[in-house]
């Protein structure tokens, strides 16, 4: 088992999963119609699993919380671009609060403030968070989750509440959206190889240890948790804007289970499970739905019950823990060949 | 007492009915090597703790260089410059023992240029420069002591704790480890706080000892004079842990 995860810049190390991750997206996404909607999602749930991997990979803590940054994001940035008029119409029987409808800016002007947003309130939240251990810490960041939740399911004054916030432009290009990817992964990478990846794996490895190396374990996990806050929250943003709608019940349980499946099984040490992670269980969940609505896949015409989907995807969690507890990358990180010269 | 001393004074602890510590002076001046020995149960651990900031004592109080460590969390006393080992080892496992090492400076806030320098010439010095690309996790017992007594010194600290260095080194070892001990006090100079059973090593390493028995300071003075005296002899007596 090997977690280590890698301290040193190396541009192979870097530039192989943004290569990967072009040529998916050129692929894959340009496929059709419907795997374009599938690749511009995964591109989304990329980011949000770099986010987690950012805090969870490093410090071995658990966080349940994270759909929370992730469904402010996207509530701060649908709330920013949706059409006044939309959000008049559709919301005048929810009496938003007044000064929401009228603000108006540009969808990457809206993903910064969505960004901010949601690392602020772990900032907020991370003072008290970060303190916890063990339990106490998974429970107190499910605890997170469930109060984010039920304050956008049952205010109507802030947002759509129960209902669906439509109208949010799209960014319908996959180039944008693989470029915000690319830029998180970038962050993410150097976040990683920093003083505070290193330290704060240290933490991981050993929570007595580590203080006598001079290292804060609060502050080293506080800052983690507050970028990682930050990443989850873009990556709600860009949800939105590839639905086209914010709506709360996105980001609760399900989201919160599929996106650690994806970092836990993927590998949670390294930048390349994250990666591997999210795409394998996009590809194995995507045609598995088919299956469940008994679509051919490649021609093959397999019908699985309903519900099928989460149970496999669970049992693969489950198997993956049980026999491989560094994911399937096992902590490593994809490099790009060295090109050789010819002399 | 030194100016530039690492001084214990008149510590004592409690762990519910049971003295674990009862009023331990000690000092230790810098540069200098000092065994603390004693049997097992002695509370040298609980010193040890107390020292480093893991655990609060009941009365006493902690100084280095006249600034008192009390209060102060573990990871502040480090920056302090007391740097501790672990009697039980405490590698980061799954991380590389050159990346344990560094970490030794880098929680410190050196640079990783400077940490990784460190650790490159530390594991050199030592011998065990060959086991830098290897999981911490994966290495001998032997080896796993000397990175730990590597990345406590990566710190550069002005003293430095060590919790029973040798235990579990077979007879090949132990020497490496005395060489160590050498090394280090030629190249970092910091103060050492010794903390072993095993009594060769110690009248070997040190130029000065102190024996506590259950929780009392019954000694403090000459290697040699220690192991013929009467108090010593009879707290020790019966104990398998003397070799
Ligand atoms: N946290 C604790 N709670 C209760 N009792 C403790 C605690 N820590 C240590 N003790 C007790 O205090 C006494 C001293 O323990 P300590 O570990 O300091 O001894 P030691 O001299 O380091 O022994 P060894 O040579 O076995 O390492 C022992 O009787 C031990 O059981
Ligand atoms: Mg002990």
């Amino acid at each position: 088992m090997k977690h280590g995860g890698v301290t040193k810049f190396s541009i192979q190390n870097l530039l192989g999963p943004i290569i990967v991750l072009i040529l998916l997206t050129h692929f894959v996404g340009g496929a059709s119609t419907s795997l374009q909607l599938v690749t511009q999602m995964a591109l989304c749930l990329f980011v949000m699993v770099l986010a987690l991997q950012v805090f969870v990979g490093n410090s071995g803590v658990l966080s349940f919380g994270h759909g929370a940054f992730a469904l402010i994001g996207s509530y701060v940035s649908a709330i920013l671009t949706a059409p006044v008029n939309i959000k008049d119409n559709a919301l005048s029987m929810n009496q938003l609060w007044e000064p929401l409808v009228s603000p108006q800016v540009n969808i990457y002007v809206a993903l910064v403030i969505s960004a901010a947003v949601s690392g602020l309130i772990a900032a907020i939240t991370g003072i008290f968070l970060m303190r916890l251990n063990g339990l106490a810490a998974g429970i107190a960041t499910f605890a997170l989750l469930g109060v984010a939740y039920n304050v956008f399911f049952n205010n109507k004054k802030i947002g759509p509440g129960s209902q669906a916030l439509p109208g949010v432009p799209l960014i319908d290009n996959n180039w944008i959206l693989l470029l915000l990817a690319v830029l998180s992964l970038i962050l993410v990478y150097f976040i990683n190889i920093s003083r505070i990846g290193r330290t704060l794996r240290a933490t991981r490895e050993d929570a007595m240890a580590a203080p006598a190396l001079g290292i804060s374990i609060f502050k080293v996990r506080l800052i983690a948790f507050i970028i990682s806050g930050a990443v989850a929250g873009l990556s709600g943003g860009m949800y939105s804007h590839v639905a086209g709608t914010f709506q709360v019940q996105d980001y609760y349980l399900e989201f919160t289970f599929i996106t650690l499946s994806m970092l836990i099984v993927g590998g949670s040490a390294s930048i390349w499970g994250a990666l591997v992670g999210t795409f394998l269980i996009t590809a194995v969940g995507q045609v598995l739905l088919m299956m469940e609505q008994d679509l051919p896949v490649f021609g093959i015409q397999v019908q699985i019950p309903l519900g099928s989907r989460a149970v496999i995807i669970a049992l693969t969690f489950v198997a993956v823990l049980l026999w491989r507890s560094g994911g399937i990358t096992n902590g490593k990180e994809f490099r790009i060949p060295k090109l050789k010269k010819i002399s | 007492m030194d100016q530039k001393s690492f001084h214990a004074n008149e510590i004592s602890k409690s762990f519910g009915a049971l003295q674990v510590l009862d009023n331990v002076t000690l000092n230790v001046n810098p540069g200098e090597i000092v065994g603390l020995l004693g049997p097992n149960g002695a509370g040298k651990s609980t010193f040890i703790n107390i020292l480093a900031g893991y655990e609060k004592q009941d009365g006493g109080t902690v100084v280095v260089e006249g600034k008192p460590l009390d209060g102060l969390k573990p990871n502040a006393r480090a920056r302090a410059g007391i740097a501790r080992t672990f009697q039980s080892g405490r590698l980061f496992g799954n991380l590389t023992v050159a990346e344990n090492v560094a970490l030794g400076a880098i929680g410190l806030g050196e640079s990783g240029k400077v940490a990784h320098e460190r650790s490159e010439s530390i594991l050199e010095i030592l011998g065990i420069e060959k086991l830098s690309p290897h999981a911490a996790g994966s290495i001998s017992h032997g080896n796993a002591r000397l990175v730990g007594l590597a990345r406590a010194v990566a710190a550069h600290p002005k003293y430095l704790i060590m919790d029973e260095p040798a235990a579990g080194l077979n007879e090949d070892e132990a020497p490496r480890l005395l060489q160590a001990l050498e090394v280090i006090r030629k190249n970092i100079g910091c103060g050492m706080l010794l903390v072993e059973h095993n009594v060769k090593l110690v009248t070997q390493a040190c130029s000065r000892v102190v024996v506590l028995a259950t929780g009392i300071l019954i000694f403090d003075g000459n290697p040699r004079d220690a192991l013929n005296n009467a108090d010593v002899k009879t707290a020790y007596l019966g104990n398998a842990g003397v070799h």
